[in-house]
């Protein structure tokens, strides 16, 4: 009966890299568009800066620099995998400036992306960005089309 | 308590893809599902933790099942680890 007491709060999460934003169900790869990992959506980046989509914690920087876990400061947990297939690169094309376990602010540097490599080297760009512990949010909201990294609003949620 | 070793024998390891087909399988599962690795342990319904593991190619892991369900969660795991990390099942289990 005290419902009403309870502090609902809206949460933001910013797309990682200037871009288009499409459907996860869009992206070519199975694991991705069938919600494997999580739901979210998927940046088609036009530059190669990826910016922290939230203010919180560097959860997991993998070996092959090409995806990034990261823990917003309310236990959300956000990936950020760029290009398809791309652990294939083996760091190749990609620079990291974080580490694991480091506190990030909303529109710091992440990484570094050579996207002219990975369009040569055949590989797509789309880029997931996900929320993995999905059950833990409520009323997500997906917003489409053209993003600025750092700034635009791609995924929204209560908590 | 169900236990098992195994050697992943996938190129890439235990990347962001291959942690998701985990988990989902652990995830449908009420029992607790623990990997070890090394000193370190990851909770298999947690993508994030699954993926802190940073399991290699050619790396072991042990897997600790417990709980109502754990033997059909055993053989739903072990199948995951056979199937898609082409894993080879170890001798010896953790002590």
């Amino acid at each position: 009966m005290f419902d009403f007491l309870k502090i609902k709060k809206h949460f933001e999460v910013v797309s990682p890299m200037d871009g288009e934003i499409i459907p996860i169900s869009e992206v070519e790869d199975d694991a991705f568009s069938q919600k494997m990992l999580g739901d979210g959506v998927a940046v088609v980046p036009t530059s190669g800066l990826v910016l922290a989509p939230v203010d919180g914690k560097v959860a997991q920087v993998f070996d092959t620099l090409h995806a990034y876990g990261i823990c917003s400061d309310n236990g959300v947990e956000i990936l950020i995998h760029v290009g398809i297939n791309t652990v294939e690169l083996k760091g190749n094309g990609f620079k990291s400036f974080v580490s694991n376990g480091q506190k990030v602010k909303k529109g710091d540097k992440i990484a570094q992306v050579d996207i002219d490599l990975l369009k040569e080297k055949g590989y797509s760009l789309q880029t997931p960005v996900i929320i993995t512990n999905i059950d833990s949010v409520k009323n997500p909201g997906y917003h489409l089309g053209n993003a600025k990294s750092g700034q635009t609003v791609i995924i929204s949620y209560d908590k | 308590m169900r236990r098992f070793s195994y050697t992943i024998n996938s190129e890439n390891g235990i990347h962001a893809r291959p942690a998701g087909v985990l988990v989902k399988a652990g995830s449908q599962f009420k029992s607790d599902i623990i990997l070890y690795k090394g000193e370190k342990h990851a909770n298999a319904k947690s993508l994030f933790s699954v993926m802190g593991l940073g399991v290699k190619d050619g790396e072991r892991i042990d897997i600790e099942i417990s709980g109502e369900d754990e033997d059909s969660a055993s053989e739903n795991i072990e199948e995951v680890l056979q199937n898609y990390f082409r894993a080879v099942k170890a001798e010896e289990t953790l002590a």
